[in-house]
């Protein structure tokens, strides 16, 4: 609700505002809304006068319809996709994280979310050689692990260093303090925090951990905040064409199945959603880094294909992993 | 109330009525006729949007590709417009069509698309939308997806009372049936349910109608005359073209129509290709 101001726009002085709230129009949608022939009446101010004043309202507070050629051009030349540096994850994802989307993680402790996250910032930031802004919420996330996945791409201490000063990191552990980030990550602190440079991914890990010990009971300003956010973060993506990853808890199903957490009112947010899990299977002594990857929502792939992630060697790239391999069969 | 010319033609000229939009979803001649409204609901992933995409380009496409050459006016409240997709479900027909890339162009030109992001921005643009049915009168459909995006924002504004938290939904919902009255035109709206169903041993059929029972205001509730539930079976196997079998998601609607004639219902199934939506 937008209250009226004196000089919001231009014949709307200090007397016509008086009269309008003795009328009992105090907002625009109350002006836009009403019988203008009555208040007019009520007020004693000209018919014309108040239409130009609603015409001028309207134009100021109102979404532009665009035509949709319009709409699908600009898509076509800004939208990227950012791969997320793991080959499996990709090819589940349709070739990466779409920017403009929302794209959620969910699986149970354990099961490999942050290290994902880790190995995409750690991807974006030094391959890719785009910012990345990290919002961490459990307070799991720590330098000497991002410099230890770096070492394992580039022996180069500048450009570990580089690639490091690229990923902002935002340490918050209420909701309201991440509504309050979001709401100013969104409203133009995105080049502020990334000292000026291009932002391509946002990761918040995870968006549960905080939104979900105020869920539940009569009060709704649990859902309220988890809305706010959800949307701060769909606005952010889809105006500053960045790739948006969240991560999200399990919950049991009525039938015993493995669904993600945050309810229905959360499920409609991400545009694909994955699920990961520990695999059963224990080939001969790593079984503590295979995890097998679950769609289960896409707008472009058919649903429930899987896919098994190897968290040892996140980018698998060929020279690297196979100047690895030679190295461990040597040393055992 | 004045008028000009141009506006008194503009409400009075019947626009193309959207009976005949999709006929295997709607009962024996139970279409949408003018001024009516037609809800989707369902749980996530249950083929809603997918099906809204579907409805939009049967309207939006030129009729040699089997549309109606109708124009249609998108409200975003969610952000969940893929372009991308609804170009590549526009172009699959257009091509099977034997259409080239100007008639994509056109298509794309009839359709607008509005992105709101609080629901008095939602009230601010319905009522703008007034000076765009009168400079459009070949505009005869609306899309809302998602009329409930803003539930529990409102919820939470509007404090202690009910009447306060679902005022914002109401303006809007007695807007849209005066301009309903006025220029007929069909509404086609997206509604998220708000509670899971659980469908394990223990769950009743109390259970299920209690997830697709309608939450929004009674003035919405009032203007809606058709109500799709959009369900999601289990994954069947299917045979594809070759020996391989896969799985195929298949999605089921249950539509009730409920206006003043009479009270019809029908069920459907569709799957979704890389074409959009094909009912079995």
């Amino acid at each position: 609700m937008v209250g009226l101001q004196e000089g919001m726009c231009p014949g709307l002085d200090g007397g016509l505002l008086r009269s309008l709230l003795a009328a009992d129009v105090k907002t625009v949608e109350d002006l836009v809304s009403s019988d203008l022939e009555e208040v007019a009446q009520k007020c004693s101010v000209s018919y014309k006068a108040l239409y130009a004043i609603r015409r001028v309202l309207l134009a100021q507070h109102t979404a532009f319809p665009v035509s949709g050629a319009d709409l699908y051009d600009e898509l076509l030349s800004s939208t990227a996709i950012i791969s997320t540096g793991n080959p499996s994850l990709d090819k589940l994802l349709d070739s990466g994280l779409y920017t403009g989307e929302v794209t959620e993680l969910s699986g149970g402790p354990g099961s490999g979310k942050s290290q994902v996250c880790f190995g995409v910032a750690v991807h974006v930031s030094h391959q890719l050689k785009q910012r990345v802004i990290y919002i961490d919420t459990t307070g799991g996330l720590t330098a000497s692990r991002l410099l230890e996945m770096l070492q394992s791409e580039t022996s180069d201490r500048d450009e570990q260093m580089e690639a490091l000063q690229r990923i902002h990191v935002f340490r918050l552990f209420d909701a309201y303090s991440l509504r309050d980030r979001l709401s100013t990550l969104r409203s133009g602190g995105l080049l502020q925090a990334s000292g000026g440079g291009s932002v391509k991914a946002v990761i918040v890990d995870s968006v549960s951990a905080v939104i979900s010990p105020l869920l539940g009971g009569k009060q709704n300003e649990g859902m309220s905040l988890m809305i706010q956010a959800a949307l701060a973060l769909k606005t952010m993506a889809k105006d500053f064409g960045v790739a948006v990853l969240v991560t999200n808890h399990v919950t049991r199903g009525g039938r015993g199945e493995v669904q993600p957490g945050l309810g229905a009112s959360w499920s409609h947010i991400p545009r694909s959603r994955i699920l990961l899990e520990r695999t059963d299977r224990a080939p001969s002594g790593c079984s503590s880094t295979l995890r097998s990857a679950t769609l289960i929502k896409s707008s472009r792939q058919p649903c429930l294909i899987k896919e098994e992630l190897d968290l040892q060697w996140w980018s698998r790239s060929e020279r690297r992993s196979s100047g690895k391999r030679k190295r461990d069969e040597a040393d055992s | 109330m004045n008028e000009s010319g141009t506006q008194l033609l503009a409400r009075l000229e019947a626009r193309r009525c959207l009976k005949d939009i999709e006929p295997r979803l709607f009962a024996e001649d139970e279409g949408p006729r003018h001024g009516e409204v037609v809800e989707l609901c369902g749980a996530e992933g249950t083929g809603k949007t997918e099906l809204l995409y579907h409805l939009l380009c049967r309207c939006v496409l030129p009729e040699a590709a089997g549309g109606l050459e109708v124009d249609a006016l998108f409200v975003d409240t969610d952000y969940s417009l893929d372009m991308l997709r609804l170009v590549s479900i526009l172009d699959s027909r257009l091509s099977s069509a034997g259409l080239e890339e100007a008639a994509l162009r056109s298509s794309l030109s009839r359709l607008l698309v509005v992105h709101c992001s609080s629901s008095s921005q939602l009230l601010l643009t319905l009522h703008y939308l007034e000076t765009t049915l009168n400079s459009r009168p070949s505009l005869a459909l609306l899309l809302i997806d998602s009329i409930s995006a803003f539930y529990w924002l409102d919820r939470c504004e509007g404090g202690a009372s009910i009447s306060r938290q679902e005022e914002k939904l109401s303006k809007c919902a007695e807007l849209l049936g005066r301009l309903l009255r006025d220029y007929k035109f069909t509404i086609f709206a997206t509604c998220h349910t708000i509670r899971r169903s659980c469908s394990g041993l223990a769950a009743s059929r109390s259970s299920t109608l209690e997830a697709d029972r309608p939450y929004l205001c009674r003035p919405w509730q009032r203007l809606v005359t058709h109500r799709v539930l959009c369900s999601r079976q289990e994954a069947e196997n299917h045979t594809a073209g070759g020996s391989r079998e896969e799985k195929r998601q298949v999605f089921r609607v249950h539509c009730s129509s409920s206006s003043s004639r009479t009270k019809a219902s029908r069920i459907s199934s569709f799957c979704v290709t890389d074409a959009g939506v094909q009912f079995i």
